[in-house]
């Protein structure tokens, strides 16, 4: 979790808003980094995270995860976690061991015209189910409001799902997690460089961010710096809030650069790097 | 003439709300069913896009029995047992069916949030038949659509919008809550009229429109200020004094003739040679200038 993060997004795991769909994109650079914020603050916020896990193994996530502060196995084992681990179990999905089929909820691998009901209703049973363990005589603990979050999205179009199958899961996931819920949802999409106006291509994923934007409330664009690498400043991210905040007030969209360390990320105004000042 | 299509005065009329990433036209839209609620009239709104609570935001104060908001939202392409509305419904019996089932006499208001979902899902022939049999079906008296210019083709776009008779194209303003309407309205006659405002929604989504033709008038000066005398500033002199000057407009340019130019190029000096010519009897002489239809 990044504190600076925090208070430029004005919240922190004890005060959320909820009912909020949170788009990262990153374009020609790695947003996953904000997924591992997102991951470590809703843990935090003592959430029931369904975790889409399709780009790196739990492994992978664990690891990150423990120089922040916060271990996935446990919350796994607390059933505060559900994780679908996608390179897993889409291998089990091609190459089924034991007569079984392979999780249901990647059947799109199989067809990707079927779109992505089945891993819609993965989303919603993981997050309806009751949280907490079995074991304590004194009932099942009690997790807060259930939080999606998907790395990545792109993954699933080059896989061949359509990005209109893709914009339809998103809006199920929003409608059931963030309105009936009252939940929040977090997806990643990394895009490629911006080409000219592509007006006959309906499937690209230029059509699913802006159709994702369209339905967000919060976006978040991550950048490289367009003079190319820099050592101390790793690119810039743009904040950009849809929904008018709770005072009425339209914000502006504000815009920060930032630098990943070890163990966290530091966010600084345009210009105001401590390798700068 | 945001203010006069707020009004809503004409009937059988087709309003497309369109926006883009950068500004939602959605509180517009929220600003048209307001003010048809106050008008007293039935407002059916198909949500596909924002989900009830969201479009009775802002709208608490005014008789909301008249309005009926078909929740399209939660589950609209029926993977659920019990869909409230799917998009399949969207369809010119089905819709009638709906708007007929308020019991006013008066034709109802259909709202759809939004049509760049539906246009998603069906295709747009299908989309454009069934606005257009709406229009003309007298079961509804208006239709607004909110459109997604930037989700779809420009001749997805240019479709849709050419069975509108009012075009509303927000876009961000100067300020963070102004926007700017650029407004085309196609009357009955065929005549069509073009405006660009400026406006602003207040919480009770009343819309109010700030002074109009202020968005083109910082362009201009923008434009004067930055041209700077291009010869300042320069180790060379690039200046012209007078006498230069005068000597640079009198300066005859080597193949713009004038009459007097003309003549004595044509004419020969005195001193100069002459030719003297006597052509053969297999000589083709023309008298005719060839050069003379020239324009020189």
């Amino acid at each position: 979790m990044f504190t600076e993060l925090n208070s430029i997004l004005n919240t922190s795991p004890d005060s959320f808003t909820q009912g909020d769909f949170i788009l990262v994109s990153g374009r020609q650079s790695d947003a996953s980094f904000l997924i591992h914020h997102f991951l470590s603050f809703y843990l935090r916020a003592r959430c029931k995270v369904c975790f889409l896990g399709l780009v790196q193994s739990f492994s992978h996530y664990s690891a990150v995860c423990q120089r922040l502060g916060v271990s996935l196995a446990q919350a796994k084992e607390k059933r505060q976690l559900v994780f679908l681990e996608g390179l897993q179990e889409g291998l089990s999905v091609f190459i089924p061991q034991d007569d079984t089929t392979g999780n249901k909820a990647l059947s799109f691998l199989r067809d990707p015209m079927v779109g992505l009901q089945n891993l819609y209703e993965f989303v919603r049973s993981s997050v309806s189910s009751p949280g907490g363990g079995e074991e304590g005589s004194d009932g099942s603990e009690q997790w807060g409001p259930p939080v999606l979050l998907v790395d990545d999205l792109s993954v699933l179009l080059s896989l061949g799902v359509s990005a209109r199958a893709v914009l339809d899961f998103s809006h199920y996931c929003r409608a059931s997690l963030c309105s009936q819920l009252q939940g929040n949802v977090v997806m990643l999409l990394h895009c490629e460089e911006e080409e000219e106006e592509d007006d006959g291509d309906d499937e690209g994923s230029e059509r699913l961010l802006k159709g994702l934007i369209h339905q967000c409330c919060l976006a978040l664009h991550v950048q490289g710096l367009p003079t190319g690498y820099c050592r101390d400043i790793h690119g810039q991210v743009e904040v950009c809030w849809r929904r008018r905040q709770g005072d009425g007030q339209h914000t502006q969209n504000k815009v920060f650069q930032y630098k990943v360390h070890d163990k966290g990320a530091s966010f600084f105004a345009r210009g105001t790097s401590s390798a700068v000042l | 003439m945001l203010s006069e299509l707020l009004q809503g005065t004409d009937t059988g009329g087709f309003l497309i709300v369109q926006d883009n990433i950068s500004h939602s036209g959605r509180p517009l839209l929220k600003s048209f069913i307001s003010a048809a609620l106050n008008r007293d009239e039935d407002v059916h709104v198909l949500a596909f896009e924002a989900s009830e609570e969201e479009l009775k935001d802002g709208l608490q104060g005014l008789p909301c029995q008249r309005l009926h908001i078909h929740n399209a939202y939660i589950d609209p392409l029926g993977w659920t047992a019990h869909p409230a509305f799917t998009v399949q419904q969207f369809c010119f019996e089905e819709l009638t069916q709906l708007a007929k089932q308020t019991s006013q006499p008066k034709p109802a208001t259909l709202v759809i949030d939004s049509l760049s979902w539906i246009l998603r899902h069906l295709n747009p022939p299908h989309v454009c038949k069934t606005l257009q049999q709406l229009r003309k079906g007298g079961a509804v008296r208006a239709i607004i659509g909110l459109l997604h210019a930037d989700m779809h083709q420009r001749g997805t776009v240019g479709s849709i919008c050419h069975l509108a008779t009012s075009v509303i194209a927000v876009s961000p303003g100067m300020k963070a809550d102004e926007a700017v309407a650029k407004t085309t309205k196609r009357a009955k006659s065929g005549k069509v009229t073009q405006d660009e405002e400026i406006f602003r929604i207040n919480e009770d989504l009343t819309v109010v429109v700030l002074n109009k033709t202020s968005h083109p008038g910082p362009k201009q000066t923008d434009q004067e200020e930055p041209e700077m005398d291009p010869t300042a500033n320069l180790t060379f002199n690039l200046r012209l004094s007078d006498t230069e000057r005068e000597a640079k407009e009198k300066l005859a340019l080597p193949f713009v003739f004038s009459k007097e130019k003309k003549m004595a190029l044509l004419q020969s000096g005195p001193g100069s040679g002459r030719i003297l010519y006597e052509p053969d009897a297999n000589d083709d002489y023309d008298q005719e200038d060839p050069d003379d239809d020239l324009d020189v």
